[in-house]
């Protein structure tokens, strides 16, 4: 497939940019001549590997994708969960070998963007380079969370903190509302995510479901009790950033 | 090595509550829960909800049953030998 620009690819770029931060016109434009090629994949597929020096990031049009890291027996931990408009290899742009990997979770369609046009990009418009900054900054803010529930929160605290941080993310760039949204995470990868067996994760959705916070069920998450399951995580948007929040 | 089994109900804070404390010798070394229902397919298996010195695991292994489950925690006893 040709390289070549594709507005209606950057719009969900434009989208997710626009829900930390104010664009201006001109701004939009110069992101819409971005070329990119677009790519299908399947599910449980890797877009860039561990080791890779790739020449252009990745930004997600449509379907799922995780990062993460295998140590040598197999075992995995995921790092992040990402949604259309995000682009998780950004940090590409200037540490240039991987060091973990990025995979899609469901079919996906992905838009790859060369670095150079990149690198072009941020040099005209400075204020780009900041907001790609400042969304990389915000990566890092999202990482400290993850950590203090790795190492911190009970299982329970640490789901119900994720669920917290997926709903907005997701509510922020129009994927949710009204407290429903699509979720399509096996219970392997949210064990991997959350550093808990498959055992762990059922008995904790169980109990959930038990105690009327939420309901997962055909990809689906429902929260039914949003203050209530915001309290027992002690959740605070603060470090999301995000430009519009939930009426909570 | 001689494991030894003791009977006992473990508070997992879900239906999964048939369980066994392993011994070996005087030291307890692992405790297994039998999967309840809510585990579908994996219903009946053993899972390794607690493994201690050499038993511990940080991706804790099912079991079809106590024989594969005794064999494992033998394994990981003698390798610390």
């Amino acid at each position: 497939m040709p390289l070549a620009p594709n507005p209606h690819a950057m719009a969900m770029l434009i989208r997710k940019l626009e829900s930390i931060a104010s664009l201006s016109d001109e701004q939009r434009q110069a992101i819409e001549r971005l070329p990119l090629r677009t790519h299908t994949l399947a599910a449980r597929q890797d877009i860039v590997r561990d080791g890779d020096k790739p020449g252009h990031c990745c930004l997600i049009l449509d379907g799922w994708a995780c990062r993460y890291k295998l140590l040598g027996d197999g075992r995995r931990q995921i790092f992040s969960f990402h949604i259309p408009g995000d682009v998780p290899d950004l940090q590409s742009l200037h540490i240039h070998t991987m060091d973990h990997s990025l995979a899609t979770m469901t079919k996906a369609t992905v838009a790859l963007i060369p670095h150079e046009s990149l690198h072009e990009l941020t040099l005209r418009h400075p204020d780009l380079g900041t907001l790609f900054w400042r969304e990389t900054l915000i990566d890092a803010a999202i990482f400290r969370e993850w950590m203090v529930g790795l190492g911190r929160r009970s299982a329970f605290e640490h789901m119900a903190h994720l669920f917290c941080e997926l709903y907005l993310t997701l509510q922020a760039v129009g994927l949710a509302e009204n407290y429903r949204c699509r979720l399509p995470i096996a219970q392997l990868d949210l064990g991997d995510a959350l550093g808990l067996t498959s055992v762990h994760v059922n008995r904790v959705l169980r109990d959930m479901r038990g105690r009327a916070l939420i309901t997962l069920r055909s990809q689906t998450l429902v929260i039914e009790a949003w203050e209530e399951l915001v309290r027992i995580a002690q959740f605070d948007p603060t470090y999301l950033n995000l430009e519009r929040r939930a009426a909570a | 090595m001689t494991l030894r089994l003791q009977p006992v109900q473990v508070a997992t804070g879900s239906s999964d509550t048939e369980s066994l404390l392993v011994f070996s010798g005087e030291f307890l070394v692992a405790v297994l829960v039998r999967l309840s229902e809510i585990h579908g397919d994996r219903a009946g298996m053993w899972f390794l909800e607690a493994g201690f010195g050499p038993v511990e695991h940080t991706d804790s292994p099912i079991f079809a049953d106590l024989d594969e489950a005794q064999s494992w925690v033998e394994r990981r006893l003698e390798s610390r030998r």
